[in-house]
């Protein structure tokens, strides 16, 4: 219960913290609405491909935007987390009697807000423009369940580059390591549509089983043979990613 | 009942990865209620001795005791017992003063409504009462001192642990600083504190030790350390004289005679006796050459400073020992990716 409290107190600070920073939500939404324009519109046609699954690009488009949104989000996380470092505000945290357990839960924690934000934005933003959601208000809140928790997984690759590395440069840098989990993938089409070692890369990469749930969820509903292995995907990449970072952060602070 | 020392070290010793030593074995006690310096240059060990004690840093051999407690045994006892307020800082740019200091109080277990009020009694006590609701990030560097040293307050420690409170600021905001610190100190709380300034040790410090390459040098009271360097040295200018031929040599020899005279030597217009204690010498020395009728122009007795005790156990001036390769920095810098100096 104590760790509850404390890591309360911690993950209150990091959000009036991050609400502080109005230029970092905005972009974050910006970003969304960006993609959108760049690749809905002007890659419409892509539709008419023969074996394409969806009818609505924008719709197809809708889960690739809110995945490389949270996938990203594992970078910013890093950079958050070693500003903290290097103003030496972590060092004030460890010098307190709370538990070490408290703060990386209260960290932890705004990532997952931050994805949760996130996902409702775009997911705002697409119902604006007309993307219709086949697995209803159940899909849409399963959507922002599955893919906080995965913005908490990509949160904790970004703490244990901060951690690890203390180092400014390879921090800000660190998107580069999130770029192929978010661009190796079928995010812009089909794997089906997709040939030679680009199509053998995807299937390596546990996003794209990510990605594939969440798009089917919007586009088609609960298909459930395309659901399931992503839901195993992404239970056991955040069970590994989390147990991670939670060793890596015991090792530094210890 | 004889009460415990507030912080017991025997035998500390820390190397940093990379092999580079930090702290080479060194023994000190700090009584409760103390007010203790810790008196180096940088990279002496001072930062790294602190961060120890503080339970922030982990050693590599001896013993450590603070209030009682074995850091090894319940470093969590220890952080709750003590408040710490370290050189780097590590104020929340973002936040209010005021957040930070209740925020601070929560995370030491302190209530809502008491770490509320407490919030207020400190800021009016560090002075920043106006400024509770302004974001830290617009403090001056001695408003963020003093918001640090009142975060450091929250929880009413026993021990405060600060590392060079003072580096840095102007010096009206040391004194103020230095004022907090005497009342603190008045109320019972035993500080430790480090610097690399000898006025700051000077003015504030009953007892202290000086730490130079990981080792401790010397330790003691400012004015045994003084005392121990030598003794003061009265000058003495001589006025305009008829004729002078020979009367200087024969003061000289008078003033060589008296018991409170260790040495004395001519200078090109008087001369210069090392004495005991110079006030009570000053009277004798006088008498002497009145007798020996010299008129005197000037009198003036220097007493030994911090930095002559410093230069006289290391052989370097403290500004010296700045210049030196600063090993603490370096290993920061590594460790951080930047350079922190």
């Amino acid at each position: 219960m104590l760790i509850l409290r404390e890591s309360t107190y911690i993950y209150v600070r990091n959000l009036k913290t991050w609400l502080a920073q109005p230029t970092m939500i905005v972009a974050a939404v910006l970003s969304s609405a960006v993609m959108y324009l760049f690749f809905g519109e002007p890659l419409r046609g892509i539709t008419g491909l023969p074996g394409f699954p969806a009818a609505d690009y924008q719709a197809f488009l809708t889960a690739m935007v809110i995945v490389m949104a949270v996938v990203f989000s594992g970078s910013d996380m890093a950079m958050v987390l070693l500003t903290d470092i290097m103003s030496g505000y972590v060092d004030k945290l460890l010098l307190s009697p709370v538990n070490r357990f408290s703060i990386l839960l209260g960290t932890l924690a705004i990532g997952a807000t931050r994805a949760i934000a996130q996902v409702v934005a775009i997911i705002l933003v697409a119902t604006a423009i007309g993307v219709r959601f086949e697995g209803g208000v159940l899909g849409i809140l399963a959507v922002i369940v599955a893919t906080t928790l995965l913005g908490v997984a990509m949160g904790c690759v970004g703490l244990i580059i901060a951690v690890r590395t203390r180092s400014v440069q390879v921090t800000v840098n660190s998107w580069l390591l999130f770029m192929p989990l978010a661009f190796l993938t079928s995010a812009f089409m089909p794997r089906e549509l997709i040939t030679g070692w680009f199509q053998f890369a995807v299937g390596l990469n546990p996003v794209e089983y990510i990605l594939v749930a969440v798009r089917t969820v919007i586009i088609d509903g609960w298909v459930w043979e395309h659901i399931v292995p992503g839901f195993w995907v992404l239970l056991g990449t955040s069970a590994v990613l989390i147990g991670l970072a939670t060793y890596e952060y015991r090792r530094a602070t210890n | 009942m004889q009460r415990q020392p507030a912080v017991v070290v025997q035998g500390l010793e820390k190397t940093y990865p990379g092999g580079t030593r930090a702290i080479d074995g060194i023994d000190f006690t700090v009584e409760q209620g103390e007010f203790f310096g810790f008196l180096g240059p940088n990279g002496a060990g001072k930062t790294t001795t602190i961060k120890i004690l503080a339970t922030l840093l982990s050693k590599s051999g001896g013993h450590v005791e603070v209030a009682s407690i074995d850091i090894d045994e319940d470093a969590r006892s220890v952080r709750a017992a003590i408040g710490v307020a370290l050189q780097e800082v590590g104020l929340d740019d973002l936040s209010k003063g005021r957040d930070f200091l209740v925020l601070q109080g929560r995370l030491y277990g302190i209530g809502r409504a008491e770490a509320n009020r407490r919030a207020d009694e400190l800021l009016e006590l560090v002075g920043l009462s106006g400024v509770g609701k302004r974001k830290i990030g617009s403090y001056s560097g001695g408003m963020r001192r003093r918001i640090d040293l009142a975060g450091a307050l929250m929880h009413r420690p026993n021990i405060l642990f600060l590392d060079e409170p003072t580096s840095g600021l102007d010096p009206q905001s040391r004194l103020a600083i230095w004022e907090h610190l005497e009342d603190l100190n008045a109320q019972g709380v035993t500080i430790m504190l480090t610097t690399q300034h000898m006025d700051e040790a000077d003015r504030l410090c009953r007892r202290l030790a000086i730490i130079d390459h990981g080792r401790l040098v010397t330790e003691g009271s400012p004015s045994t350390l003084k005392a121990g360097v030598g003794g003061d040295v009265v000058r003495v200018s001589f006025g305009p004289m008829d004729s002078p031929d020979g009367r200087a040599d024969t003061a000289l020899g008078a003033l060589c005679q008296l018991p409170s005279v260790r040495e004395a030597d001519t200078t090109p217009d008087g001369l210069t006796a090392t004495v005991d204690d110079g006030g009570a010498a000053a009277p004798a020395i006088l008498r002497t050459l009145n007798d020996a009728e010299i008129p005197v122009a000037n009198l003036a007795v220097t007493r030994p400073s911090l930095d002559d005790v410093f230069l006289h156990h290391t052989g370097r001036e403290i500004r010296e020992a700045d210049a030196d390769e600063d090993a603490e920095s370096r290993v920061w810098g590594q460790w951080m990716g930047v350079n922190r100096r």
